[in-house]
């Protein structure tokens, strides 16, 4: 592949703008035998904590109308074996490694981030402060910029590595959010996590996730997070990257124009495994078609 | 049980057939270039090009694999309905074979013992055991008459207990009722599919029989594959495991408690 595609977020340099987002994507490994995950731009695993995560009662996921539920609760294998089970295997495929990270205080977020900082092959970390599933941290740290700016602060210390911040759309203001972690170091914002969304059954009149709510995702969300990303990028000056229920390359292009530097593919690797990597191809052909670059389209919306 | 290594696939198939084998029920047939390997207990996540909605592909069990895949669809909501309206020539996209299969019995007689739409892998495995000369006893049990697909094609093969809620057919009456008769000679392994509450049922009906019981667990997912996390199940020490990869066959007393 050419390198009409290399991306360029603030320290972190990618083969190409589309990633795959947190939670949809396993640790990668799982898809490495139906695609070659090298040719993803990056791969942000499923959220790692200290110590491994059980998760949710089930139910934990319920389809809506273009979109889905989730309440899994960050269940993880943990950082010990996901670096020394996953991450030696990761480095094999030469896959492109963002370290989703997950802490229940600044100081555990620290401690994390300072580990990752001495293993091998990972490209970056975003700081999982937008999780609407666990009782502590997730997105009590994201719906204002003081706690966010703590956490990404103590990340900003912590470690040497990229910090790309993952807002959540329930912020009371997220453009506050975006230019607090701003201010305290972050090197790029990645939005939207998931809306905090419930579903019913009138059959049993119970809800159909086993904790009662979930964050919602896929195109259902999307025109919110087009939306958001656009007035992220006009409030920051560091690199945004944008997801929201994006399926294809018609989609990624409407969050370049809103602001987005690259992209996150959620919720359709589900519908279609090999969907970002569809994307990727589109996107060369489309930037050769027309001479450009993807960062030529970033925020060029026409506001009339 | 183990993981097996599956060589699962993402196959781009063609509809080759859609029947209707009972009402609200069709057999899907589609043809695979790459043919679709799996075991009976397997299963695969099917998805049409059918735009964004629903978002999600839906798992089967896999009823026959090679260069036609089957699977057996019951229309329960507007996925399923979209697959049973599928026509031939139709675009069907295949993730497959994914968790573990059904371990086939050693030297003795193979039970199986269906619920309405869990008939799907038992008749797999039923195909696979016929040709081996494994003597086989179906027991299969549904609502009604209207809910027994496939019930010709078992009846073509082995032995086949019918019973129904209603009693339009067969012994009126659940599943384990027979089941129990049946066990009375416990040289032979259980392997069962359907709803859950039948599933512990035969699991608890097998274990008092001291016979080994394989379950096929059925539960919403979204990846079939293992990242997504969406498809726990709560184990007997309040622990989860996972029906994409742990499963979807499990030794039931490792999911119901008691001895094996």
């Amino acid at each position: 592949m050419s390198n009409i595609l290399e991306t360029t977020l603030g320290p972190l340099v990618l083969k190409n703008p589309v990633m795959v987002a947190s939670g949809t994507f396993g640790y990668g490994l799982e898809y490495s035998d139906v695609m070659d995950i090298s040719v993803i731009g990056g791969i942000s695993v499923k959220g790692i904590s200290l110590a491994p995560r059980p998760g949710n009662p089930p139910p934990r996921m319920c389809e809506t109308p273009s979109g889905m539920l989730n309440s899994i609760g960050l269940a993880n294998v943990g950082f010990d074996v996901f670096v020394n089970d996953m991450m030696p295997r990761l480095r094999d495929a030469k896959a492109t490694v963002i370290a989703n990270a997950y802490g229940t205080s600044a100081d555990e977020f620290a401690e994390l981030c300072r580990k990752f900082d001495d293993v091998e092959g990972i490209a970056a970390i975003e700081v999982n402060i937008s999780c609407p599933n666990v009782k502590s941290g997730g997105i009590h740290f994201g719906v204002s910029g003081k706690p966010a700016a703590e956490v990404t602060r103590a990340v900003r210390k912590a470690t040497r590595l990229p910090v790309m911040v993952k807002l959540s759309p329930e912020a009371n203001d997220i453009k506050d959010v975006a230019r607090a972690i701003e201010d305290a170091g972050a090197d790029s914002v990645s939005l939207i996590n998931t809306f905090r969304g419930m579903s019913i059954d009138v059959n049993t009149r119970k809800p159909r996730l086993g904790v009662g709510f979930g964050g919602l995702s896929g195109p259902a969300i999307r025109p919110l997070a087009v939306r958001m990303v656009y007035e992220v990028a006009r409030a920051v000056t560091i690199p945004v990257v944008g997801m929201g229920g994006i399926t294809c390359l018609r989609d990624a292009l409407e969050f370049f124009l809103a602001g987005a530097s690259a992209i996150q593919v959620g919720t359709a690797n589900f519908s279609n495994p090999m969907v970002a990597i569809e994307i990727i191809d589109a996107l060369e052909k489309y930037c050769i078609e027309k001479n450009i670059r993807p960062s030529d389209l970033v925020g060029k919306v026409e506001m009339g | 049980m183990a993981i097996e290594h599956t060589n699962k696939k993402y196959l781009k198939t063609i509809v080759k057939n859609v029947e209707t084998v009972a009402p609200g029920y069709s057999l899907l047939s589609f043809d695979c270039e790459t043919p679709l390997l799996g075991r009976p207990g397997q299963f695969v996540m099917i998805r049409g090009a059918w735009g964004v909605n629903p978002v999600l592909p839906r798992a089967f069990s896999i009823v026959k694999a090679g260069n036609v895949g089957q699977v057996l669809v019951r229309d329960v909501g507007p996925g399923t309905a979209l697959l049973c309206n599928m026509h031939v020539g139709d675009e069907l996209n295949v993730l497959g074979p994914l968790g573990n299969g059904f371990i086939e019995p050693k030297s003795s007689r193979a039970v199986l013992v269906a619920g309405g739409v869990g008939v799907a892998p038992l008749v797999f495995l039923m195909e696979q055991l016929v040709p081996k000369r494994v003597p086989i006893t179906f027991l299969y049990g549904a609502r009604t008459a209207n809910d027994l697909p496939l019930k010709v094609r078992i009846e073509a093969s082995a032995d086949l207990i019918v019973t129904t809620e209603d009693g339009s057919v067969g012994t009126k009456g659940l599943v384990t009722q027979p089941l129990v008769d049946v066990l009375k000679d416990p040289n032979c392994v259980v392997y069962s599919c359907g709803p859950n509450a039948m599933l512990e049922a035969v699991g608890r009906v097998s274990m008092d029989a001291g016979v080994e019981c394989q379950v096929a667990l059925e539960s919403p997912m979204a990846c079939g594959m293992g990242t997504c996390k969406g498809c726990a199940v709560v184990k007997p020490d309040g622990s989860f495991t996972y029906v994409c990869t742990d499963g979807p066959v499990f030794v039931a007393a490792s999911i119901y408690g008691g001895e094996k």
